[in-house]
């Protein structure tokens, strides 16, 4: 699984939901919950079960977590899940296709640290967007247009940065 | 058994505890569910309300109605804001035909027969140009505040004392109407309003 499947696979959420840092945390804890219980349901049916048999019990149980999720954000957290509309619903898609791309060796320790670099991508994001609209008056960065700019721009400076240290360790 | 017949009840089995944990999770989370849609229409309506300026809970006990309704708009419900045992505001649910639809006001309107402040609760108006109503960075609504009867309620281009909203003439008419008609009909049902302890 290539570092940004995770990011790619969860677009829609990720720039739809993050236009303040508390709703890009509260997309961020979805996702994690939303895609480690899957992962977790899976893992002992994954022996028994296989090709349709398999894809039917996973959809079965994204629907029931989609829908528990649903009404654990309507009753703890209305407002946000007003504004948070059909996001969290979402991610299910996520779900769905971090299961076909995790490799079958190391699964939890590639899992773990993609949601990891998920959730930083997440608060970086809000917490840019939320500057960006607050303080340097730029409308724009609150719509989803805005966010998948923001998202451009973390990415070039995650590629400079990483450019930078492999350059550096080249020296040495 | 047979692995396919083996999987299949397997299957038949996380689809039935999918399914059963889904209602009994609805079933668990609905009383929470009713709980917290009533205090976000309770925090609605009373937005209107300066937090400090009551004690009680208004929404519990919604006055009776007169029969006679206001010619244009539509009086819903009316609450009445008490701090200590004198009422300081009423609070005016109000529904007025806009532009594209019907608009919902809350009016608050203080014990002196002035307005304490109006906020939408629904409208439908075309967003950008009657839709500002519902924006409070327009603050177009802030205008109306500490007005009474005695002020022309009428947009300037109808003689009267208020900004309209650029490009929503009949948006503005309509919510000034609703307010002042609110008001009138406060001050024509004054005593049962505000209760029969006020002598005044």
């Amino acid at each position: 699984m290539n570092r940004f499947c995770l990011l790619i696979t969860g677009l829609a959420p990720l720039l739809g939901a993050t236009g303040t840092v508390t709703h890009a945390l509260a997309i961020a804890a979805c996702m994690w919950v939303m895609i480690l219980l899957h992962q977790a349901l899976l893992g002992p049916l994954r022996a028994s079960l296989s090709g349709a048999r398999y894809w039917l019990a996973s959809l079965l149980l994204l629907a029931a977590l989609g829908s528990c999720l649903q009404l654990a954000l309507r009753a703890w957290a209305l407002p946000l899940a007003q504004t948070l509309g059909f996001y969290p619903a979402l991610i299910c898609l996520q779900c769905l296709a971090v299961d076909m791309l995790l490799p079958t060796a190391g699964r939890w320790r590639h899992l773990l640290r993609h949601l990891s670099g998920l959730l930083l991508t997440c608060l970086l994001l809000g917490a840019g967007r939320q500057w960006l609209e607050a303080f340097a008056g730029m409308h724009l960065a609150h719509l989803p247009s805005g966010g998948l700019l923001v998202l451009g721009v973390l990415l070039a400076l995650y590629n400079q940065l990483c450019l930078t240290l492999t350059r550096r360790q080249g020296k040495r | 058994m047979s692995a396919p017949m083996r999987s299949s009840l397997l299957l038949l089995a996380v689809g039935g505890s999918a399914i059963a944990l889904t209602l009994a999770w609805q079933h668990w989370t609905r009383p929470a569910i009713i709980d917290a849609e009533r205090q976000l229409q309770a925090s609605q309506l009373l937005a209107v309300l300066p937090a400090q300026s009551y004690d009680n809970r208004p929404l519990d006990s919604a006055l009776p109605l007169p029969a006679e309704q206001p010619q244009h708009s539509k009086v819903l419900a009316a609450y009445r804001a008490s701090h200590g045992t004198s009422p300081t505001a009423i609070v005016l649910v109000s529904q007025v035909q806009g532009y594209a639809g019907p608009i919902k006001l809350t009016i608050a309107i203080a014990a002196d027969g002035r307005l304490i402040g109006t906020r939408v609760v629904e409208q439908q108006e075309s967003p950008g140009l009657g839709g500002q109503i519902a924006d409070p960075q327009s603050g177009w609504l802030n205008q109306f505040a500490k007005h009474g009867l005695g002020d022309r309620w009428a947009i300037r281009r109808d003689q009267g004392d208020f900004d309209q909203l650029a490009g929503a003439t009949v948006t503005s008419r309509a919510v000034i109407d609703a307010q002042q008609e609110a008001l009138r009909f406060f001050d024509q049902h004054r005593s049962q309003l505000l209760g029969a302890s006020t002598h005044e």
